[in-house]
């Protein structure tokens, strides 16, 4: 084995290795400097470290790419991953920013925004991965950062439930995800993931495989909160602080979904049908039980939530369902489910952001505490109605487009009984997002109290993503082509 | 020699041995005990002599978390000990790289230890 040429591994992971030496300096400045002072001043203190790491990362990965691969796939740079990683890293800054709010008193800001730091950086090595050890690895990497992140408000019991739970559901798929991938090179003799697709083709079908293939989907449809691995989500959404859950909400599933797809199309893309020749994969007949029962299930269930944040849980898991539609797809449903994601993120911390304004001056998150919000301000109920409209897919917004094109993808790829049901599905998702817009908009309450002003970070993040989340549905191309050259570079 | 019965045969009789190994002495002390001495416990009997102190109070005692986050802070210095090592003795023919991934490696360490030492864990109360 030739020796590793660390300069190059520097060179390939140095947006990775500067968030993590920013996550260090967090630390180091809430330490030093922010000793002493009240916990407003250190919130803004670390914050602004973490953010200006966040926007320099950002920036340096967007202006000054490094392409390559290092250790045959440990970690790749092609077009495509660099890309996701700049969506990630801005998803964490504007997690970040929304952090900036009192919903969650935080008493230790510095832990928590190198935690932020930390979790990013897990999912920035999770994309670039093509190595199913370094896949599970940056896989639980991301997994501990945000186990901690959401049981972080140690004051709350419900932070500490949804911590609790989410490590228990967490590390048992772990271990299910780990045995499929050991049980993948027991067949293959390779953790590479060409290798893999061609060891998975040689072997047909291998009971052996199937095995390995439902452990893998078990362990990263626990990540994207896809039924029947759900449970965990409402329960964490609700109770972990509004920030972790933005994070677990977006970032977290822009990088499952990622290496969900590559592993599944890559990997197991090649295999045979399962009996019979005229039938679908056994991978195409997984996903699509996992992807209809999903949007059955996160649609009816969230028509009767109370609590806005279990509400966007459930919608979360009806989302993982169309987006399953995308992987179903194959390759040709690559760009459309990387389009969908990064606009679901998108959309998706704006909500919560919006959430975090109502329980900060409420106490909690129920429907009827958002009564009255757009007297109050107008402004961010304008940026809550982008976003559920976003969510819901309706035309002008990113939202449509991403539904769009993964659906065309679906039905492109034939899978047209799971392309109704979506289509129905996404009907009555529209109920439960005009319910919120109703009580905002409309709502009657009687509580005429004064409410402290918005943070000027939050408003400026609320602002920043209702406008590109709005930018992005007028003009799809500006993403779209970005990903479809990337995707022609990285040969999909 | 002859090889084409099953290989897994010998593996059988190897563990059926055992087992009979295991359980025979076992088997043959009871039917002995059975005979010789009948039970008939007591006081006296039941007590704990010469084999140590009468156990007082429950063994369910609760410990202070300091003794783990001392254990993982121990982690630091073993973890960097274990890496150290090799890094110094390979030292000569390093890359500039590898120079700097090493200290980026140590930089995570120590401002772990530092972050404790800060953070107060390490003074005992």
């Amino acid at each position: 084995m030739s020796s590793i040429d660390y300069l190059r591994l520097l060179q390939l992971a140095a947006p990775e290795t500067f968030l993590t030496l920013t996550g260090l300096m967090v630390l180091a400045v809430d330490l030093i400097v922010g000793r002493g002072s009240a916990p407003g001043t250190r919130i803004i203190l670390s914050g602004s470290v973490a953010a200006t790491g966040c926007l320099l990362a950002a920036g340096g990965l967007f202006l000054l790419p490094v392409y390559g691969t290092f250790a045959a796939g440990m970690l790749v740079a092609d077009p495509l991953t660099v890309l996701i990683k700049v969506s990630l890293v801005i998803l964490t800054l504007f997690t970040v920013l929304l952090a900036f709010s009192d919903a969650a008193p935080l008493a230790d800001p510095g832990e928590y925004f190198a935690l932020l730091l930390f979790a990013c950086v897990g999912m920035m090595f999770l994309t670039s991965a093509e190595d199913l050890l370094m896949v599970f690895l940056a896989l639980e990497f991301t997994s501990l950062s945000l186990y901690i992140l959401a049981a972080f408000n140690k004051q709350s019991p419900h932070s500490t439930e949804a911590g609790i739970k989410y490590f228990l559901f967490g590390s048992i798929s772990a271990a299910f995800m780990l045995f499929g991938l050991s049980l993948v090179y027991g067949v293959t003799g390779s953790v590479q993931l060409p290798e893999v697709a061609a060891g998975l083709a040689r072997a047909g079908n291998d009971p052996l495989a199937l095995v390995a293939l439902v452990m893998i989907a078990m362990g990263f449809g626990f990540k994207v909160a896809a039924v029947p691995f759900h449970l965990w989500a409402p329960d964490v959404y609700q109770g972990a602080p509004i920030p972790s859950a933005a994070l677990i909400a977006s970032g977290s599933k822009v990088a499952s979904f990622f290496v969900f797809a590559k592993v599944v199309v890559i990997g197991f893309g090649g295999a045979p049908a399962a009996v019979g020749s005229g039938a679908a994969p056994v991978w195409v007949i997984l996903l699509g039980i996992m992807a209809a029962v999903s949007m059955i299930l996160g649609n009816l269930a969230a028509l009767v939530q109370v609590s806005v944040r279990r509400l966007l849980a459930f919608s979360a898991i009806a989302h993982a369902g169309y987006m399953l539609l995308g992987i179903l797809a194959g390759t040709e449903g690559f760009g459309p489910l990387v389009y969908y994601v990064i606009t679901y993120g998108l959309a998706t911390v704006g909500a919560f952001g919006v959430v975090s304004i109502v329980q900060a001056r409420t106490g909690s998150d129920r429907l009827c505490d958002f009564a009255g919000f757009h007297r109050r301000f107008p402004v961010l109920a304008f940026c809550m109605l982008i976003f559920m409209l976003s969510l819901a897919g309706i035309p002008p917004l990113a939202g449509f487009f991403g539904k769009f094109y993964v659906f065309a993808a679906a039905v492109k790829a034939g899978s047209l009984a799971l392309f109704i049901l979506a289509l129905a599905t996404s009907t009555v998702s529209l109920f439960y997002y005009l319910q919120v817009l109703k009580q905002i908009y409309v709502g009657e309450t009687a509580d005429a109290s004064h409410w402290e002003p918005v943070p000027i970070t939050v408003s400026v993040a609320l602002l920043a993503m209702a406008f590109g989340v709005t930018l992005l549905g007028c003009f799809p191309d500006l993403l779209l082509n970005r990903i479809t050259i990337a995707l022609r570079i990285t040969g999909f | 020699m002859q090889t084409d019965t099953s290989p897994y045969l010998l593996l059988l009789v190897l563990m059926v041995g055992a087992l009979l190994l295991a359980l025979v002495p076992i088997g043959l002390a009871r039917l002995w005990a059975l005979t010789a001495s009948p039970p008939k416990p007591g006081a006296e009997k039941n007590a704990i002599y010469e084999c140590g102190l009468e156990s007082k109070g429950d063994a369910w005692v609760q410990f202070r978390p300091q003794y783990y986050i001392y254990a993982i802070i121990f982690l630091v210095f073993d973890v960097e000990t274990v890496f150290l090592l090799p890094f110094a003795v390979s030292f000569g023919g390093l890359s500039a790289g590898a120079f700097v991934a090493i200290m980026i490696f140590l930089l995570l360490l120590v401002e772990g230890l530092v972050w404790a030492w800060q953070k107060g864990v390490l003074s005992w109360k």
